[in-house]
């Protein structure tokens, strides 16, 4: 009996039992959607998370003195000193790569921020070049108050972003003038008043009562330096990273003070412990789902043989061989496994779709300050795999009642009753 | 395709030497077969005949390959069974044998013809040759017209035709059927029976039936009457009528 012919009875025997195979189908047409619609909310929380880090201030990569990047050891975020002095022609160099939309400079200050009424919080910040930053796709989440201006600040001019918890502490308002002090490179004390030109949130609740950020021009001026900390390369596209990566590596090479550049992903420990974390909650759920088209579809399946043992028996006796039903019944099951994937592959798409015209908002995640659109991504991966895992299932869960079917004593099978 | 080789020519088709066999019911241990002794020529029609319990329906299970007596031994045309495999004898009902059950036994979800055809698509024969062979058959036994319909569109008489179609379309050398006509009424079974030994007869095939009634054992040209097991009469008849 040709696989062919195998296959075609094994689609006649499904319709036996109409009722019992529309319920296998739908379990399996459920699991299929649920790990569809699992996936695309994965896939769309790491896309989300990344490209929230990547336009969020880390960039796509980032270049450092090589003696500076090492030097910072664990604090992967941002490197210790201002040493890169000749950060305009490294700049030049790297606009010139594909895919690069603007390299921002960064300064990166501790420091004391002083109230005109004299509350003091010291801050984290950063001094930064706007417009390039706008460039780069990066986002300003102002909650009151204008953006940076986009030209650097004559001295006297300063104007700073204050992050939203911090501006709390300090009792400030846009408007308002801080004095911020901070420690040179040489290890001297320098102070510089700024007017807070906006209130913002990091979107993570423990920087916002730190942060805050102002031109890179003033940053400068109050750190005393025109080095900078490191630069941040922007790209048009994150799939592009490996290609850029390799790019500036090969444009920078043979300095006399090496630079180390680094992509995104490295320095974002955070993502990918949310990654593993998230991919822990898919393969759990999915093991759950696996778990229970098992014992549904092994129910059926047995139900379906206890049904047939005479029939079974008959086949048997007018010279059945013993692997031809034990074929019969797996492909049966693997018929239903690839219907039941099917279906649950367009259910599956069906809810994707639904769930992100429906414009549902989840509270916010752990650690971070608003709430988020549920949107689910569309992984092709997910929708074979999704497939290819349900026959599998079925065809593994089919083998031993299978195997057990061909086994049947014929005169016993023939005389069931 | 493979073939069942090793018949031994001029053969008997069946012979039987000390065949016993018991079941086990309950705590109990029942004796089916009691020492059996038995030679079926090619062509012959035989009818086993003997009250319930006799061993009939064991004796076809042992002749046809379906079960394995606890001694003695069956040869299919010259073979030895206990020296063939499960494969080989697998092979051996495929393509030498046919049966007919009394609950018919078709495959629900197939037509008439594809019930028909069944024995020649695990024999791999192909598929414009088993159609025609399949419709031959059913034509032959009356249902040439029927050739669409499934199992529970057929009355009783109808399917058991369909089923003994389904036992000769491969040509086999022999036809073992248990209680053909016990589900049917008279008119039926009588139908039926004639139907078989016409077949056999044309087929050239070895008909072994195993029937309490009366009406086709009158019929038979020999009668192999069981009691207990053994073998109580082993008549030949030459003037009966089928």
């Amino acid at each position: 009996m040709s696989p062919l012919e195998i296959a075609r009875l094994a689609l006649r025997n499904l319709a036996r039992n109409r009722r019992r195979t529309a319920l296998s189908l739908a379990v399996v047409a459920a699991g299929t959607a649920a790990l569809v619609v699992t996936a695309g909310f994965v896939r769309f929380s790491f896309d989300g998370l990344r490209e929230a880090m990547i336009h969020g201030g880390l960039g796509h990569l980032e270049i450092a003195d090589a003696a500076a990047a090492a030097a910072r050891g664990a604090a992967l975020d941002r490197p210790a000193s201002p040493a890169l002095a000749d950060w305009r022609e490294v700049r030049r160099a790297l606009e010139a790569l594909p895919h690069v939309t603007a390299v921002g400079a960064n300064l990166h200050l501790m420091g004391l921020a002083q109230s005109a009424d004299g509350r003091s919080v010291s801050f984290v910040g950063v001094g930064a070049e706007p417009d390039r930053e706008r460039r780069m796709g990066f986002e300003v989440r102002l909650r009151e108050g204008s953006d940076l201006p986009a030209a650097a600040p004559a001295p006297g001019a300063d104007a700073a972003l204050l992050a939203r918890g911090l501006a709390e502490s300090l009792g400030v308002r846009a408007g308002e003038v801080v004095t911020l002090v901070a420690t040179t490179p040489e290890g001297t004390l320098n102070a510089l008043d700024v007017t807070v030109a906006g209130v913002v949130t990091t979107g993570v609740a423990e920087l916002d009562t730190r942060f805050l950020k102002l031109p890179l021009a003033s940053a400068q001026r109050l750190a005393q330096t025109d080095s900078v900390s490191n630069l941040l390369v922007g790209l048009d596209d994150t799939r592009a990273t490996g290609a850029a990566l390799a790019a500036a590596r090969a444009a920078l090479a043979g300095r006399a003070a090496p630079l180390a550049v680094t992509p995104w992903s490295e320095r974002a420990p955070f993502y990918g412990q949310v990654r593993d974390l998230y991919l822990g909650i898919f393969v759990f759920l999915g093991t759950i789902v696996v778990v229970l088209v098992v014992l549904a579809a092994s129910n059926t399946l047995v139900m379906s043989i206890l049904e047939r043992v005479r029939e079974i028996g008959t086949l048997r006796a007018i010279g059945t061989g013993r692997g031809q039903i034990a074929a019969l019944l797996v492909a049966e099951a693997a018929w239903l496994g690839a219907l039941g994937a099917l279906a649950g592959a367009a259910l599956g798409l069906g809810a994707v779709l639904g769930l992100n015209a429906a414009g549902l908002r989840m509270p916010p995640p752990p650690g971070a300050v608003d709430p988020i659109d549920l949107r689910l991504a569309l992984v092709p991966e997910a929708f074979a795999g999704g497939a290819l895992l349900m026959i599998l299932v079925l065809v593994l869960a089919a083998l031993l009642p299978a195997a057990r079917a061909a086994r049947l004593a014929i005169v016993d099978a023939l005389g069931h009753v | 395709m493979l073939r069942v080789s090793g018949a031994v020519r001029e053969a008997p088709v069946f012979r039987v030497e000390g065949l016993t066999r018991s079941y086990r019911v309950g705590d109990a241990d029942v004796r089916a077969l009691a020492g059996v002794d038995l030679e079926i020529g090619s062509g012959e029609l035989v009818v086993v005949a003997g009250p319930s319990g006799s061993g009939k329906s064991t004796l076809l299970h042992l002749l046809g390959a379906l079960d394995a007596p606890d001694a003695g031994r069956v040869f299919v045309e010259g073979r030895d069974l206990a020296t063939l495999g499960e494969r080989q004898r697998t092979l051996l009902r495929r393509q030498r044998l046919g049966f007919v059950f009394q609950a018919f036994h078709l495959v629900p979800v197939l037509d008439a013809l594809e019930n028909v055809e069944y024995p020649l698509v695990i024999d791999g024969v192909p598929r414009a040759e088993r159609r025609a062979r399949a419709a031959a058959a059913l034509d032959s036994v009356g249902l040439g017209e029927r050739m669409s319909h499934r199992p529970d569109r057929l009355s009783g008489g109808e399917r058991q035709r369909v089923a003994i179609a389904r036992a000769l379309v491969h040509r086999p050398r022999a036809v073992l059927a248990d209680e053909p006509t016990g589900n049917l009424d008279s008119g039926n079974a009588l139908r039926v029976f004639e139907l078989l030994a016409a077949l056999g007869r044309e087929h050239g095939a070895t008909v072994v039936v195993s029937t309490h009634d009366p009406e086709l054992v009158a019929r038979a040209p020999r009668v192999v009457t069981l009691r207990d097991g053994r073998v109580a009469r082993d008549e030949r008849r030459p003037e009966a009528v089928s």
